[in-house]
């Protein structure tokens, strides 16, 4: 999701003012994330990336509001390139796709080249994968001089936007803020290739790809002729874009003219303002939204979502307008037409057929455990899955091996590393932010625990108790241990002897089933103890229930 | 011991033999509570009692008549009128005429009776009438009786016989004093020690309520509180959405945290680009880094899905990459499969599950890394958007919820929608989660030409709902105090 920000007062115009504008954008699927003073901030779905577009948006909002209607062949432009791009051999396996088109009669006045740079860098940085997928690039035509070259190459000079020298390639990586921020997408290429991709025309370079423009063609608010490039590493997505851009741009005013681009082994023209035919069968409607709308209706309301379309037989046709990069097939459009209808008329309808409810057997079982902990007053816990060494492991004295743990490649919080191998250490700190309060504290928790066994993992449901208070004694863990054996019908059982250096030597056992380690008591070590922050003596233990779950699809 | 109890040792402890009127001014002290006081004491071997007998004597109506004049003095006087002597058979006063006889006052020869000098004398009032003189006594202070019980007193005696009075015997207290016993339970910290204070074994099998009192309880004082061990709010709340599921016919299943980018993403239709499959948003695993797809049919499905969809290539090994669930819904995805080859008349199939989800966040007061989302799927004919408002506004309307339904969109479904409730407290809408009909490329993929209804709740935010919390994180430390004083849930 992104959220963009506009002026109220530019809506007006259009005859939309804030109230409008709240009750509409939620109907048309997006969300008013704050109206504030001046201002609205609105959350558009990735879907429709053509609303992060201020022309975008209020064309959508316009549709909708049937203040506006589709035309057959709305967005035409001339055949005849205006402007024309060489693509070198050099830019394949960087980012060898470009796209590109010339407007004349633009209008960046007042708040309107914000919002066209606004939405290039929004577009960029969501749908482009910031800079990776796509980037763009917005020019003043009329400091063009001659055809444009779309090259590579290791170094090269030219002034970056905001500044007033000329800087070379590597120097803009390292200084430039936005060599700083988006360098990546493109230097980790460079170490490969030892080249950075760049625009250029007669006079010079007009922007290192997709890092910065050069400022002698910067766009200001006087600006009225302007050239847009996209660049990127699919030829399908950046001709998609140039095509969303140049409706907007037609849709503001401006007169757009292609360009041709020349790969070495191909010619084609952007942008290419064609529309995809979509056949809606009228059965369809009924099937997927449950709602009865006829044939008439169905139409106007494709209508309303900005799909020119015609009745076509027993279907109605629709013409997906260019600017749309989401409509896959027949289901989209389907959800416009809903849309248009209104999710809130639509009628619940009960789904028909008979079924019973079936609880999961784990599930029921983990119940019937955590009721017998409650009914011997062990109040349940809840910690979470994701920990790291310290608590896990060196808190509790006990040694791993990293292979056996399963581990996180990155995380936000310093503190998450690993999935819990053990329940007994969430339950310790738990007492530790309760030491202050009164004795005797009694917890427990199922859950699950995870490890790596012999390379492959391993998930088992585990129940750990714990009991602090000035006479925990060895007795109590037994106490505990042996009525959980009892409750759960676990008969064929050993008690031995068993060292763990979380707890006591001397005062720790296990329980073996069937010749196999299930569960661990005793009373915990005093260092154990120390390390999470507790003062009295506590008991402890844990067993495992399900030694593998095993999910069955 | 009864504070009654504890003043009176109390005022005894000087260990000398007490009075009970002593007692009394002593102690300030209502004669009752004293004598309870006492009672008790005494039963407990505190005090020891002497004790003695008293008597009162009060007039008949016969001895306050005599008081005015006894018969026999009637007699001796109206005998000194007519010159000392009468006639027996003349004398009306036969009372009087025995008892002047038997006192010497008359002598009798013959028919007649004379007066003697003690009559006489008796008759002029010259000599003194003891018998007379005791009445009088006794009619103003009825005490001597004790006395002249005691000395076997003749006259007092007679007058008895003649029934001029009446003697009352009762048991007075004589002396009152402290014993060892008594010393030691005065010297005990409690005052109260010797009342019953917990009742114990001893107590009802030794019948000790019958000889010992109870010591009273203060019903304000501060008694210590009670806590139940419960279930964690979350369990709670996990229950009561299962609970709903499972009412509304829905079958249960799990799946495991630990999956592929293949069933969390590809197989739901996630572009291999897309942002959230970025490393800062998902948690991907370093150990195992990577999980095996088997299923080489349906990988070549999803690859060709994706190619046609999104165009540029698919990779595989960035399908294999092994990562924690973001969210349910890739647990739908493995059912989404597995059921597509079902007989025809068991559809419609409702499955739900409900999990734990993983998002790569920085941990604060808002945002946690670990959250609950419940997840459902219907497969069926022709299912539409129509039955899924139906299921997700009954869903919520049996927590009490109101909900709003808006568009929006998930890669795997087309029509997508997300659910709302209005909080009337926040005045704001809170979003509850998402939903719609599974993309057409997913259901042909996975096998199958039914349609799916699927959707994904977020469980946490309803227990801002249902609970008074400020912060997730506060639910997930579970600290006893907080478990304990915790308030119920309020569904």
């Amino acid at each position: 999701m992104a959220i963009v920000t506009f002026s109220l007062k530019d809506f007006a115009s259009d005859g939309l003012d804030a109230d409008t504008l709240t009750e509409v954008i939620p109907k048309i699927g997006m969300e008013v994330e704050a109206i504030s003073g001046e201002e609205i901030a609105i959350d558009i779905t990735p879907n429709r990336p053509d609303m992060l577009d201020f022309v975008g948006l209020v064309r959508a909002i316009r549709l909708f509001l049937n203040k506006r209607s589709p035309k057959e062949k709305e967005y035409v432009i001339p055949a005849n390139p205006e402007t024309e791009i060489t693509v070198t051999k050099r830019v394949k396996g960087i980012r060898p796709f470009i796209a590109g088109l010339s407007a004349r009669g633009v209008d960046l006045s007042g708040e309107k080249l914000k919002y066209l740079i606004n939405f290039t860098e929004k577009l960029s940085d969501t749908y482009g994968r910031k800079r990776a997928k796509f980037s763009m690039g917005i020019y003043d035509l009329d400091k063009i001089v001659g055809p444009l070259t779309y090259d590579a190459a290791d170094d090269g000079k030219f002034i970056p936007l905001g500044f007033d020298k000329e800087m070379g390639f590597s120097e803009i990586l390292k200084t430039h803020p936005k060599g700083l921020a988006y360098g990546s997408v493109v230097s980790g290429r460079r170490t490969k290739h030892g080249m950075i991709p760049f625009l250029r025309c007669m006079e010079g370079i007009l922007s290192l790809v997709p890092i910065t423009n050069s400022e002698g063609t910067k766009v200001t608010t006087d600006t009225r002729n302007i050239f847009v490039d996209i660049t990127g590493t699919s030829a399908t997505t950046v001709m998609q874009v140039v095509n969303m851009v140049a409706c907007s741009l037609m849709d503001s005013g401006a007169t757009v003219s292609p360009c041709r681009i020349k790969y070495e082994d191909k010619e084609v023209v952007s942008p290419q303002l064609s529309s995809m035919e979509v056949q809606i069968k009228h059965s369809h409607i009924a099937k997927t939204l449950g709602v009865d709308i006829d044939l008439n209706g169905a139409l106007s309301l494709a209508m309303r979502a900005g799909y020119f379309s015609a009745k076509y037989g027993n279907a109605i046709l629709v013409y997906v307008p260019p600017y749309r990069m989401d409509v896959l097939n027949e289901q989209d459009v389907i959800e416009d037409i809903a849309i248009s209808y209104g999710y809130d008329k639509i009628q619940a309808i009960p789904v028909i057929g008979f079924s019973d409810g079936l609880a999961e057997d784990s599930k029921e079982f983990a119940n019937r455990a955590s009721l017998h902990m409650i009914g011997i007053g062990f109040s349940e816990a809840i910690n979470t899955y994701l920990t790291n060494e310290k608590t896990n492991f060196d808190n509790m004295r006990r040694k791993y091996d990293k292979n056996d743990v399963v581990s996180v490649a990155y995380s936000k919080t310093e503190n998450i590393t690993v999935l819990r191998t053990s329940v007994l250490p969430g339950l310790l700190r738990s007492l530790g932010y309760s030491s202050h309060e009164r004795m005797p504290q009694r917890l427990f928790e199922y859950g699950s625990v995870f490890r790596v066994d012999k390379s492959k993992l391993a998930e088992s449901a585990h129940l750990a108790f714990v009991s602090e208070h000035s006479k925990a004694y060895f007795s109590e863990a037994k106490s505990v241990m042996m009525s959980i054996l009892e409750h759960l019908d676990i008969t064929d059982y050993e008690i031995k002897a068993f060292e763990d250096p979380a707890f006591i030597e001397g005062r720790c056992a296990q329980v073996l089933s069937k010749g196999k380690h299930i569960a661990v008591f005793g009373e915990l070590h005093p260092a154990v103890l120390s390390n999470f922050g507790l003062e009295e003596p506590t008991i402890g233990g844990e067993i495992t229930l399900i030694d593998k779950i095993d999910y069955k699809f | 011991m009864h504070p009654y109890e504890a003043k009176l040792l109390k005022a005894l402890g000087g260990a000398s033999a007490s009075s009970l009127d002593e007692l009394g001014k002593k102690l300030d002290m209502g004669k009752d509570p004293m004598l309870w006081a006492i009672e008790n004491l005494s039963k407990q071997g505190a005090i020891k009692v002497e004790r003695r007998k008293e008597y009162a004597a009060t007039l008949t109506e016969e001895g306050s008549r005599d008081l005015e004049i006894f018969p026999e003095e009637e007699l001796v006087r109206s005998l000194l009128k007519s010159g000392g002597r009468a006639e027996i058979k003349s004398i009306r006063n036969g009372i009087g005429f025995i008892w002047a006889k038997k006192l010497g006052w008359v002598a009798v020869s013959g028919d007649s009776i004379s007066l003697t000098d003690e009559g006489a004398d008796v008759a002029r009032g010259s000599k003194q009438f003891p018998h007379k003189t005791l009445l009088a006594s006794i009619s103003k202070d009825p005490s001597i009786a004790s006395e002249r019980v005691a000395s076997h007193d003749e006259q007092f005696d007679s007058l008895v016989k003649r029934k001029l009075i009446v003697v009352k015997e009762r048991q007075v207290i004589d002396s009152i004093a402290i014993t060892e016993a008594g010393k030691r339970m005065l010297a005990a910290p409690s005052d109260e020690s010797n009342l019953i204070n917990s009742v114990s074994r001893d107590v009802i099998t030794g019948r000790k309520w019958e000889t010992q009192g109870f010591k009273p309880y203060d019903p304000n004082e501060e008694a210590e509180p009670v806590y139940p061990a419960r279930l964690h709010p979350m369990h709670e709340m996990i229950d009561q959405v299962r609970d709903i599921w499972l009412d509304m016919g829905f079958i249960e299943v799990s799946g495991p945290i630990i999956e592929s980018a293949f069933w969390n993403f590809d197989t739901l239709f996630s572009p291999q680009d897309h942002p959230t499959r970025d490393m800062h948003d998902t948690f991907f695993l370093s150990n195992p880094s990577q999980i095996d797809i088997d299923n080489i049919a349906l990988l070549n499905r999803v690859r060709a899905m994706h190619k046609k969809g999104w165009g540029g290539q698919w990779r595989e090994e960035l399908a294999r990459k092994a990562l924690l669930r973001t969210h349910t819904t890739s647990v739908s995805a493995h059912y989404m499969k597995k059921l597509s080859k079902e007989l025809e008349s068991s559809y419609p199939i409702k499955i739900f599950s409900v999990g734990k989800v993983f998002r790569n966040e920085t941990i604060d007061f808002k945002h946690v890394a670990e959250l609950y989302q419940a997840d459902g799927i219907i497969i069926g004919n022709n299912l539409t958007l129509a039955n899924l408002k139906y299921v997700l506004t009954r869903f919520y309307s049996k927590l009490g919820l109101k909900t709003l339904f808006k568009p929006s969109y998930f890669p795997f479904v087309e029509p997508g929608l997300e659910v709302y409730h209005y909080d009337e407290q926040r005045k704001s809408f809170i979003e509850l989660g998402g939903g719609g009909i599974i993309r057409k490329e997913i259901t042909k993929a996975m096998g199958t030409s039914k349609s799916i209804l699927a959707w994904g709740l977020g469980v946490d935010r309803l227990m801002f709902n249902f609970m008074d919390l400020n912060s997730l994180m506060d639910m997930y430390k579970n600290e006893v105090d907080w478990l304990r004083k915790r308030k119920g849930l309020k569904l």
